[in-house]
């Protein structure tokens, strides 16, 4: 049994267990930043171990490890990693710095880590249940606030039942193909005979587990209400690896085990694609609240990352890890931008609080301009690079109207994204910001660098992507 | 021919008490009808062969995640009978809802067919000769290490979670101060003294642990009253 | 008539409806929406058992061995979530939502 596959894993999980026990004898002052940074320091090991792993398949068949799982990976690490940092300032300032809140934030990471290695549908409940597990928590972290503990319960109640549904499919795509293994569930999809209703049932069950992960339209009620009352690093986190990890998950199970039956699921594709695309324009003009606005935004984002997978090839699968690594850096950016809305010590979420930054704060309202063009897709940053290669992937398998679609609803999206510019540069201003600490600066600055200059070296990117797909798809 | 019977008399008690536990007016109810359908799934269990997984249901949801649930409905003052203003509004989406579902499964269920290879397929054959428990110990110790290790990390994530939300230290309550209670010696507390004949107990009196002053020092006091009995763990506590 | 694998499976699915059911139902009191939610997991298992003992195959039992622990944990956090939601709140209404909505 080739074990040292999940080295990444369990480093992970070794040194999560070390921090906590850690975290409870040292009872100093600054112990949640101390444990803070041995977690950032555990996911920088555990990218490095990741780095330097070979392939193959271990545990029985139950655990893989490709370049498609490294990708996944390492941009789960990086989108956690870049949470936590923004998370230590926030969490101190907001009275509720306890050390345990980066230690559940590495086991779902460890949680996500099984998830992108999985190779059988019971790895995949698992890993999906540690890291959900993980985040119900972390949702309801900030316990005396009404609104988080909302955004907890409602959370944890629909996610519930998504997993139930997810875990019920998967026991109908057990009894009907007797085996829960992906290669052997891609033998038995291949043979027509194989393929009862029981068994599309079972892959529709399991794919509206998965869609209510990435926050696809129709099931996408959870997302504005934790986004809203989650605080604001839990939210960035949630915008950013969970949705990694969850469509890896689906491009892995709709390509590797069903990849027969992609075909007839294909329309099934589609239609979420479309609808997340027009309900995250569409629903966006309205909001108010910025981190409201950043919810439906990421609905719109994972129908266009949907795109790439009901193209189906080599094409539309880089093109959506591309898109997902892009579109975790923009969120990077805009939720630390968020992150910096506080005056006189209390957190502010309006998007009319916005006003007068371009003044205040050239450099902050800078950087959030950048993001929001990015995220609208304006040539030459980032976000335009993610939607080309996903909608010259629809056009190569003749998808036009999917396309047409997508450009369509990005120019109405164009429309909320460019509003906020105009209110930060435009509006009446009000009273600066409170100082914003260095951590947040870092962050906000790393991410909103790579999303301005991602067009000068998008060659290392596209080609680990590019190899990903390929390795993927066999 | 028994196990028909057994089997249906289970299922049908099963499937009652499962929509009491949704139907119930009071949640208390619900528990207890919770409890009574783990009972006849792990009865299901048996006749389908699972004996270990009989055996933890009962031992695990009745034994703990049932009165968990009990304990929490307890706790929480609820005024239930408010919550439930929306059941007449919801029963017929609700049972809508169910009807559609059930026929859809109804209808995929009845043509249950094995794939044709699924003999190869196999992952995990049950071995001849092998208690149910022994097998599916030997199964996850070995082939599925890897999500027995998960499944421990998900517990402990469960431990970690509950104890962040719901753990306040109150300044006013009192802890139990385990080193305290550990550490007490026996000559704190306890004297053995011998008496000759014809003596007073009070002239032996030694009191070894600084206490109050007592309140009629001129009574005799009995030998065992040095310390009194197991303070030293809470004398610890109000210390502090 | 002698019991086969359909009706295990037509219990299940009995069950996982009545879970549903429960959870449409009882939309205002989150403890019997979690209880329902027991329910969906228990029908899911129930599934497991008769595949893995109609398929002679190990597997099934395994996981529904871990999907039971698996509930437990998630029974104890849901719990948890709804106490401190109580303590803010001082109700178990989900749907009253009057903080966010939009």
């Amino acid at each position: 049994m080739n074990w040292q596959l999940a080295w990444p894993e369990i480093a992970l999980a070794v040194c999560g267990m070390a921090i906590l026990i850690f975290g409870v004898l040292w009872k100093g002052r600054s112990n949640a930043f101390a444990c803070s940074m041995l977690t950032a320091g555990a996911f920088l090991l555990a990218a490095l171990l990741v780095l330097s792993q070979g392939g193959g398949l271990g545990y029985n068949g139950l655990f893989v490890v490709d370049p498609f799982s490294s990708y996944l990976k390492l941009l789960i690490l990086a989108g956690a990693a870049l949470s936590l940092i923004l998370s230590v300032d926030w969490n101190e300032r907001e009275g509720f710095q306890r050390f345990e809140f980066p230690v559940l934030m590495l086991f779902s990471v460890t949680g996500m880590m099984v998830m992108a290695s999985a190779s059988n549908l019971m790895t995949l409940y698992m890993g999906l249940e540690l890291q959900s597990l993980a985040l119900y928590v972390l949702a309801a972290f900030n316990r005396d606030d009404a609104r988080s503990s909302e955004a907890g319960l409602k959370y944890f109640v629909l996610s519930a039942l998504a997993s139930g549904l997810l875990l019920y499919g998967i026991s109908l795509c057990y009894g009907f193909s007797g085996t829960m293994n992906f290669a052997d569930l891609a033998k038995a999809a291949a043979n027509p005979a194989g393929v009862s209703p029981g068994l599309i049932v079972g892959i529709v069950f399991v794919l509206v587990g998965l869609a209510f992960k990435i926050s696809a339209v129709p099931f996408h009620m959870w997302t504005p209400d934790v986004y809203e009352g989650a605080p604001t690093p839990v939210t960035l986190f949630f915008a950013t690896s969970p949705k990694v990890a969850a469509m890896g998950l689906l491009l892995r199970v709709m390509v590797g085990p069903f990849g027969h039956l992609l075909p007839q699921l294909q329309s099934l594709i589609v239609l979420i694609s479309i609808a997340s695309m027009v309900l995250g324009a569409l629903a966006a003009i309205g909001q108010t609240n910025i981190k409201r606005l950043m919810a439906y935004s990421s609905i719109g984002h994972m129908g266009y990352a949907l795109i790439g997978l009901a193209a189906g090839t080599t094409e539309g699968i880089r093109g959506v890890l591309i898109y997902l690594v892009i579109y975790v850096f923009m969120t990077v950016a805009t939720f630390a931008g968020i992150g910096a809305m506080r005056r006189n010590g209390r957190t502010i979420e309006k998007i009319s609080d916005l006003a007068g930054l371009g003044r205040n704060d050239p450099m902050l309202a800078l950087i959030l301009v950048i993001c929001m063009f990015s995220l609208a897709g304006i040539p030459l940053l980032s976000g335009f690079f993610a939607k080309l290669y996903i909608f010259l992937a629809a056009v190569q398998v003749g998808m036009w109207t999917l396309a047409v679609i997508g450009v369509l609803t990005s120019v109405i999206g164009a429309f909320y994204y460019i509003r906020v510019i105009k209110v930060m540069y435009f509006d009446q201003p009000e009273a600066p910001f409170d100082r914003r600490p260095a951590s947040l600066s870092f962050v906000a600055v790393a991410a909103g660098l790579f999303t301005t200059f991602f067009f000068v070296f998008p060659a290392p990117i596209i080609g680990a992507a590019q190899v990903a797909a390929k390795a993927l798809l066999g | 021919m028994i196990a028909s019977i057994a089997f249906y008399v289970f299922a049908a008690i099963l499937l009652v008490s499962a929509a009491m536990v949704v139907t119930a007016r009071n949640p208390v109810h619900s528990v207890l009808f919770l409890i009574l359908s783990f009972f006849n799934a792990a009865a299901l269990f048996l006749l389908a062969g699972a004996e270990f997984l009989a055996m933890i249901l009962v031992i695990v949801y009745v034994g703990a995640v049932a009165v968990l649930f009990l304990f929490v409905v307890m706790m929480l003052d609820v005024n239930f009978a408010e919550l439930r203003g929306g059941f007449q509004r919801y029963l017929p989406v609700g049972a809508t809802v169910g009807a559609v579902l059930f026929v859809e499964l109804a209808l995929v269920l009845g043509g249950w067919q094995i794939a044709p290879d699924a003999g190869q397929l196999r992952f995990a054959p049950q071995p001849p000769d092998v208690h149910n428990t022994a097998a599916l110990g030997r199964l996850i110790y070995t082939d599925y290490v890897l999500l027995f290790q998960i499944a421990g990390l998900v517990l402990m994530v469960a431990m970690i979670g509950a104890i962040v939300l719901t753990l306040r230290e109150r300044k006013t309550s009192r802890h139990q101060s385990i080193a305290a209670q550990v550490g007490r010696d026996v000559r704190d507390t306890l004297e053995l003294v011998n008496m000759p004949l014809g003596v007073g107990v009070s002239e032996f009196y030694r009191p070894l642990v600084e206490q109050p002053p007592p309140l009629h020092s001129d009574q005799p006091v009995i030998a065992h009253a040095g310390g009194g009995h197991g303070d030293g763990g809470h004398h610890a506590a109000e210390k502090r | 008539m002698a019991v086969g694998l359909t009706h295990y499976l037509v219990v299940a699915a009995i069950l996982l409806v009545l879970g549903v059911f429960g959870i449409f139902l009882n939309r205002k009191n989150v403890i019997v929406i979690l209880m329902s939610v027991e329910l969906i997991l228990l029908s899911v298992n129930l599934n497991l058992v008769a595949f893995s003992a109609a398929l002679g195959d190990l597997a099934g039992q395994v996981f529904a061995l871990f999907v039971l622990t698996v509930a437990a944990a998630e029974a104890a956090i849901g719990l948890a979530i709804v106490v401190v939601y109580f303590r803010n709140r001082s109700t178990i209404q989900v749907e009253d939502v009057t903080l966010m909505r939009g």
